[in-house]
């Protein structure tokens, strides 16, 4: 995926909010929204079942305006947490600049967290992408609740952070953690932009 | 009271995050802009062969290059 037009003086970047099943993908997009101006306020388009899991996937176009003289363009996608989904996170990934993984804290969830880390890696590569190099930052989230119902950030970042990327403790429904996420993936996948791989 | 404090201080983060990813942008856009004098220099300075001066068209789309910026963009978009 282009993220750098010089010819039609555009920048375009695909951010995927990874994660298992209600982890809080949804809840970080909610948030961002939440906090747009008006006239930045696109459409997020969200398609959930009746229990309000996310069927398909959530879109949220940000139109950041012209920085630099580029028309600047982030897309925020999420992911269906549910294993079943696997063919629609594939889907999702293709094209991506940058993943944020959205862990649970919540220490019953350690084997999902991990199991969807997994799918993670192996959809990225089955799309083309070295998943040990492709932008990624790590949100703990959730970490509002007990004391006693969640893993530490020591112990989330030993099972799950084994490239050292960029973490950050969220509680996604208060909106804790959610700008700084979205500003250090966005970070680096603009540092990629100098990387040779990105033109195309 | 609180609620328009509450507002405004949320407001923020966006404003925060635009200006951060603003600043990153502008540099990065800088150092890999394509279009410096050099591009344009070296491409001048490297001799064209007689027989591809008569290949090329003399102004076969003079109506887009209108429209473009600058010249400069026009000689990425042909290196391309």
């Amino acid at each position: 995926m282009s993220v750098v037009n010089y010819g039609t003086r555009e920048i375009t970047c695909k951010i995927v909010y990874y994660g298992p099943g209600r982890s809080g993908k949804t809840t970080n997009l909610q948030h961002v929204y939440s906090q747009l101006p008006e006239e930045r306020k696109g459409k997020m388009v969200s398609l959930a079942t009746e229990t309000d899991r996310t069927l398909f996937f959530d879109f949220l176009p940000l139109d950041l305006g012209t920085i630099s003289g580029f028309a600047t363009r982030f897309q925020l996608y999420t992911v269906p947490g549910q294993v079943y989904y696997a063919a629609t996170r594939k889907l999702v990934l293709q094209g991506v600049d940058g993943v944020v993984f959205v862990a649970d804290s919540q220490s019953r969830q350690l084997a999902e967290n991990i199991e969807s880390l997994q799918d993670l890696h192996a959809n990225l590569a089955d799309e083309g992408f070295d998943p040990r190099t492709i932008p990624l930052v790590m949100q703990y989230n959730k970490r509002d609740l007990p004391a006693g119902e969640i893993s530490s950030i020591e112990d989330l970042d030993e099972t799950l952070n084994f490239r050292g990327v960029p973490h950050y403790a969220g509680a996604a429904i208060s909106g804790r953690g959610v700008f700084e996420t979205l500003r250090s993936i966005s970070t680096l996948v603009l540092s990629r932009l100098s990387a040779p791989a990105t033109k195309g | 009271m609180a609620r328009e404090a509450e507002e405004e201080e949320e407001g923020g983060e966006f404003a925060d995050f635009l200006a951060d990813v603003s600043k990153e942008i502008a540099q990065r856009v800088e150092s890999l802009d394509p279009t410096p004098k050099a591009v344009a220099a070296a491409k001048l300075k490297t001799p064209v062969a007689p027989e591809e001066r008569r290949k090329t068209p003399a102004v076969a789309d003079a109506g887009v290059i209108v429209e473009w910026p600058n010249i400069a963009d026009r000689l990425i978009e042909e290196i391309r």
